[in-house]
């Protein structure tokens, strides 16, 4: 366990979010060193050199990203995904809620670096208190002349704006976010063409989650080599865990990459409560597929979650613990995509539907044993099938808990009923 | 250019191509629901699932677009298994009462699940309900259960018309397509979301459970109601036109359709539909009419020879009936006395007439008195189509009134009325000083100040007009001197410059192309031979000349005059009283023909049901009273309207080159000017169906100018009166419309009764019913 804390300051710094208190604590030091000693294309090479990955979910490499805007003189735009919904997933909330200068100061270097002339912050509609938190934020950089015109008296100018969103899990999508801040219905967008060429208002623009622009102020005050210092080499750095469960302490932890799942359940999160037992994990938010109690080795790095048949996707690790019903527990979360399909392409609009249908169905005990075949046929037609990734992320977990615990929905049919006598989940909808 | 293979079969496109339209040159159907080429790829319905090479997942054919060596299949297992849950995901929520859905049969929902989809559904659990039968306005049902939510209605009307007023509500299974603030939507072309529904979901209201496809028959035909002629198809069932559709014809026409065109086609069975023959007041057998009409003929043809008999011909009559119509007159009564029912004084050649391809590669658009919106509905989406491919499109209107839109943003020039044609002269006089012909048309008029113009503006538009690439120009036809002016700055130019007439009747060029006079100054010529007792018998084919004819006065003084005055016609004209013979002739859709447009271009409009009653065509009557005469008619050479060299489009015909100069324009005497104009409600025939979609208050008014009158609310009922004539006019009071000017509808509220030009307004104490 790392003592100290790098995107997670506000657990060592009291009131790190008001702008005094930040600044006392090598606030904005960061930005003032990026704009005096780096003209925006070193910067770019710097995150490049560092390897930083997108820390939304798909871990595509951030300069890499950067490097795709067309030098064709119109200006551009950097857009902040701060739509965190995925179940299991709660880093950007405590990063905007108690952070949320770091996150400014991170905008302001992004911006610089990509050549930004507007950057926007797209806030989960949801995060009342992390839009308030963020708009304070904004007012006080403007205040102290970090926003605006001639920032610390350099050429750059830079206008930043906090959007919230209207509560929908789809526009965490990039191009259906951009849909949303342009005040339309969030939709996915059709790609080519990319946000890079043809982003929020046609413009080109980047669209980067919370976290990875919060990796900016420490990336510029350690170098890049500290970062690639930690992880592995295509997964290098610093990655925030969002540990819920059955563990003795849930919440989120920030980790160097390649940390095992073992430690950071174990150590990190203080093990599991008296008398649970690991019965899976979900590594990577509600989107991916299950690692079973003996995958618990498994480096938490994006290409060894995947080999074990996972993804690391946003840090979302969720322990399910032997008291959870697993077919209770794939029905919540089927019936969260059903909810949050935005209905605009086939398979994930009709296939969350009937899925949570006939889940719902097996758990109250009126499943048939065909009823299996049927969902897993129903997910491969799906699978794959969808315009955008949300179709694909309601099978991840369905898929593998099909696949690992077969024999708990065979139970529910045989039996009529959950066998181990779960409720049905609470919900507020039909 | 792109070589890809498609099934085995190699073939090559445009970059940019999508599979599914590469597949289609190849013959090879890919099923497709959300994708339209007028649309572009949207990618949300996933049916057009195809595999390629080397890549992981299947692809959507309507969103990928081909390259270089490609290799797509368009069925194997993978492909059919992804069709086939597509499909059966589609069903689910798909309410089963294909029995009595007005598509089923004609539905791509139906094709498609049994070509490519499941024999049976696996789906157990109740179907979401949604809203069925719900207005989307007077003519437009939407079912929302059986919606597969394509997004083709919304992103027509978003996109394509630029009028958002469908959307999607709501997310995930409960998405449904609704109007916005769920109130009527109120665009000309709503009716267009019927042919692009892929399903059952937007269903034509007039048409709801009036027919299904094994007891319809449908005829290919040409909209009769403007000069556009859009290309469309009857509907007919046991004698009646029970829907009209639009007929795309591929690389030329979408096949889209105004709501005035698409629901206005209940004419032929109108209540006061003429099917009996009325001689003297009195109802009369077909025979004896067309008997006593021959002796008219026969006596005043004696004593007068064949120039005691003028004919007019206007409505909805075809070119081949006029062309029977004119070798009657010709040989039969020996006159030269034809005239086309005119309402504007213009009149286009042949040789600067334009087509709709000119639109389609237009970068300059002038709107010369005309906001094709209200008058041509369907050249305003070509001209949104024009704009979406060319976004830098300059729209510039020059009138009385503002003629550009929110949905064709551009310009406005505004001059005084009857003042267009020298703005245009000056604006060319601006730029191309030297020029002679120039010289002569502004003459003295140089200095000349245009109201409300300032120079600048006027060399601006100069400037436009020598820098235009390819320019286009639609034109109202009221000025006849604005011809000569199109024909100057057509030489100028060099480059292509096209103008497209807007005004009626809609085959007004196909009477000319018969060898009547499409001439505004012939047709006056005749009504005042008649009024002067020159001509005897005046023969009305199709017109209603006191409604359409712009100085009454004139009409009522003819129909007094002449001895005899037969009408033919689909419905009572006004003044029935003047009437001698009224003979019910056969309608559009009664008649097979040609119909010459505004861009000059033929089109054949098939027969769909017989003519009602006594109804005749044209040649009827023509071949009964050449007997009679004992001249009967040979039509052994049957007459082809089509010309050998220049195929669909009329024979070019080059511009006179004849230029004078242009007169002082009328200069405004009193405070308030009339101008009247067409009006797309209000041109062809009625309809009982368009009744509720019909503008009650068509007439427009600066608010300024009403605001004493008691109008309480934004519409009411003014006065106009001219010397002894007084009218009274619904209106709508628009901020739109400057001060000084009333814009009043051709043909409504008894327009023709003043003349066009200055006239006074008061209010009415009364409501008074028009």
């Amino acid at each position: 366990m790392s003592a100290q804390h790098y995107l997670l300051r506000n657990r060592d710094v009291e009131g790190i979010d008001r702008i005094e208190v930040y600044e006392a604590n090598r606030g904005y030091a960061a930005l003032r060193q990026a704009l005096k000693d780096y003209q925006p294309d070193e910067l770019v090479a710097m995150v490049k050199k560092s390897g930083l990955r997108g820390r939304g979910g798909a871990g595509f490499p951030t300069g890499m990203k950067w490097g795709f805007l067309p030098n064709d003189g119109r200006s551009r735009y950097l857009v902040v995904n701060s739509d965190e919904a995925e179940p299991g997933t709660f880093k950007d909330r405590e990063l905007i809620e108690e952070n949320p200068h770091q996150l400014v100061e991170g905008i302001i270097i992004s911006s610089y670096a990509t050549r930004a002339s507007e950057a926007y912050i797209y806030c989960r509609g949801e995060f009342l208190r992390g839009a308030e938190q963020l708009k304070r934020a904004v007012k006080e950089a403007y205040d102290h002349g970090y926003l605006g015109k001639n920032i610390l008296g350099t050429d750059y100018s830079l206008e930043l704006k906090v959007y919230r969103g209207a509560g929908a899990y789809i526009c965490g999508e990039e191009s259906a976010l951009l849909e949303s801040l342009e005040g339309k219905r969030g939709n996915p967008r059709l790609k080519p063409p990319f946000p890079a060429v043809a982003g929020l208002y046609g413009g080109p623009t980047v669209v980067n989650n919370v976290e990875t622009i919060c990796n900016l102020p420490p990336l510029v005050t350690y170098g890049p080599e500290w970062y690639t210092s930690m992880g592995t080499e295509k997964s290098p750095g610093l990655k925030i865990m969002s540990v819920s469960g059955a563990v003795k302490r849930p919440g989120n932890y920030e980790i160097p990459l390649a940390t095992p799942l073992r430690t950071l359940i174990e150590e990190y999160a203080g093990g599991m409560l008296p008398g649970r037992t690991v019965k899976a994990v979900i590594p990577g938010g509600s989107s991916v597929p299950l690692l079973m109690p003996d995958q618990l080795d498994t480096p938490l790095d994006y290409e060894s979650v995947v080999k074990a048949g996972s993804m690391l996707g946003s840090g979302g690790c969720i322990v399910l613990d032997d008291r959870v019903c697993m077919v209770g527990a794939t029905a919540r979360l089927v019936k969260f995509y059903r909810e949050e399909s935005c209905g605009k392409c086939t398979p994930c609009r009709e296939g969350t539907y009937w899925m949570t249908d006939v889940l719902e169905r097996i758990e109250y005990g009126q499943g048939q044993l065909s009823d299996l075949d049927l969902l897993a046929d129903v997910a491969d037609n799906i699978a794959g099938k969808c315009f955008c990734p949300l179709g694909d992320a309601s099978l991840g977990v369905l898929v593998s808990a099909l696949k690992h615990f077969r024999h708990e929905f065979e139970a529910h049919v045989a039996d009529h009923g959950c066998p181990m006598g779960a409720r049905l989940y609470d919900t507020v909808n039909h | 250019m792109i070589r890809l293979t498609i099934d085995g079969q190699e073939v090559t496109v445009p970059q940019g191509t999508m599979i599914v339209d590469a597949a289609a040159k190849l013959g090879v159907d890919v099923p497709i629901y959300c994708y339209h080429q007028a649309l572009g790829p949207l990618g949300a319905c996933r049916m057009c699932l195809v595999e390629v090479e080397k890549m992981p997942k299947l692809a959507t054919a309507c969103t990928t677009a081909v390259s270089e060596g490609m290799v797509v299949r368009t069925s194997g297992p993978a492909v059919d298994k992804g069709r086939r849950g597509v499909l059966e995901f589609l069903l689910i929520n798909h309410p089963l009462d294909c029995p009595v859905c007005d598509k089923g049969g004609e539905c791509f929902l139906q094709d498609y699940t049994f070509e490519y989809g499941p024999g049976g559904g696996r789906f157990q659990e109740p179907k979401i309900e949604k809203v069925k039968d719900g207005p989307i306005n007077p003519f437009v049902l939407i079912d929302q259960e059986r919606c597969v939510l394509c997004q083709r209605c919304v992103r027509f009307m978003r996109e394509y018309v630029g009028e958002e007023q469908l959307l999607l509500e709501g997310r995930g299974v409960e998405t449904v397509v609704t109007t916005v603030e769920h109130e009527p939507a109120t665009s000309q072309f709503t009716g267009n979301v019927i042919d692009l529904c892929p399903v059952g979901a937007l269903l034509s209201a007039p048409y709801h459970h009036k027919g299904r496809p094994w007891n319809i028959e449908r005829e290919e035909s040409v909209c009769p109601h403007c000069p556009v002629g859009c290309t469309s198809k009857i509907t007919a069932r046991e004698g009646h036109v029970i829907r009209m559709e639009g007929r795309p014809i591929p690389d030329r026409e979408w096949g889209w359709l105004c709501d005035r065109g698409r629901f206005g086609y209940d004419f032929g069975y109108h209540p006061d539909r003429l099917a009996t023959s009325i001689v003297k007041g009195k109802e009369n057998t077909a025979a004896q009419a067309t008997r006593q009409v021959a002796e008219w003929l026969k006596t005043v043809v004696d004593q007068e020879g064949g120039r005691g008999v003028g004919f007019i011909i206007g409505g909805g009559h075809t070119t081949e009936e006029a062309y029977q119509l004119r070798r009657f007159a010709a040989e039969v009564i020996g006159t030269d006395q034809l005239a086309i029912s005119r309402t504007e004084a213009g009149y286009l050649p042949r040789g600067l007439n334009g087509t709709f391809d000119d639109v389609k590669q237009a970068d300059t658009v002038v709107l010369l008195g005309s906001d094709p919106y209200d008058t041509v509905p369907v050249v305003h989406l070509k001209l949104r189509d024009r704009l979406l491919h060319y976004p830098a499109l300059r729209v510039i209107g020059l009138g009385p009134l503002p003629l550009t839109r929110d949905t064709l943003p551009g310009l406005d020039v505004l001059v005084p009325p009857g003042q267009e044609s020298l703005a245009l002269a000056l604006a060319m006089a601006a730029q191309w000083p030297q020029n002679s012909d120039v010289q002569t048309l502004v003459g003295s008029l140089k200095e000349f100040e245009l109201q409300g113009v300032t120079a600048q503006t006027l060399v601006q538009l100069g400037q436009y007009l020598q820098g235009a690439e390819h320019l286009v120009l639609l034109w109202d036809g009221k000025e006849p001197e604005m011809a000569m002016v199109l024909g100057v700055l057509a030489r100028l130019r060099e480059k292509p410059t096209a103008v497209l007439p807007t005004f009626g009747p809609a085959n007004w060029r196909g009477y000319e192309h018969a060898g009547f006079s499409p001439r505004f100054e012939d047709l006056t010529a005749v009504l005042e031979k008649a009024r002067d007792g020159e001509i005897k018998i005046l023969m009305v084919f199709g017109a209603d000349l006191l409604r359409e004819y712009p100085n009454r006065q004139l009409v009522e003084s003819a129909f007094n005059q002449v001895e005899y005055l037969v009408v033919e016609g689909i419905l009572p004209p006004q003044g029935a009283q003047h009437v001698d013979a009224l003979l019910p002739g056969a309608a559009w859709a009664e008649v097979y023909g040609t119909y010459i447009n505004m861009e000059a271009r033929l089109q054949v409009a098939m027969a769909g049901v017989q003519p009602p009653g006594q109804a005749r065509p044209i040649k009827t009557y023509v071949n009964t009273w050449a007997r009679m005469l004992m001249k009967p008619l040979n039509w052994d050479e049957e007459w082809d309207p089509f010309d050998d060299d220049s195929g669909d489009l009329l024979p070019f015909e080059p511009v006179p080159d004849h230029v004078v100069a242009l007169a002082m324009p009328p200069e405004a005497v009193g405070p308030m000017t009339l101008v009247t104009g067409a009006f797309i409600w209000e041109s062809g025939q009625p309809s009982e169906i368009l009744v509720p979609r019909v503008p009650q208050f068509p007439g427009r008014i600066n608010p300024a100018e009403v605001k004493d009158m008691g109008l309480s609310t934004k519409r009411g009922h003014i006065m106009v009166s001219q010397g002894s004539e007084s009218i009274v006019v619904a209106v709508t009071a628009d901020p739109q419309v400057p001060k000084g000017i009333l814009w009043v509808p051709q043909g409504l509220f008894g327009t023709n009764h003043l003349i066009e030009g200055t006239v006074t307004i008061s209010g009415v104490t009364e409501e008074v019913t028009v």
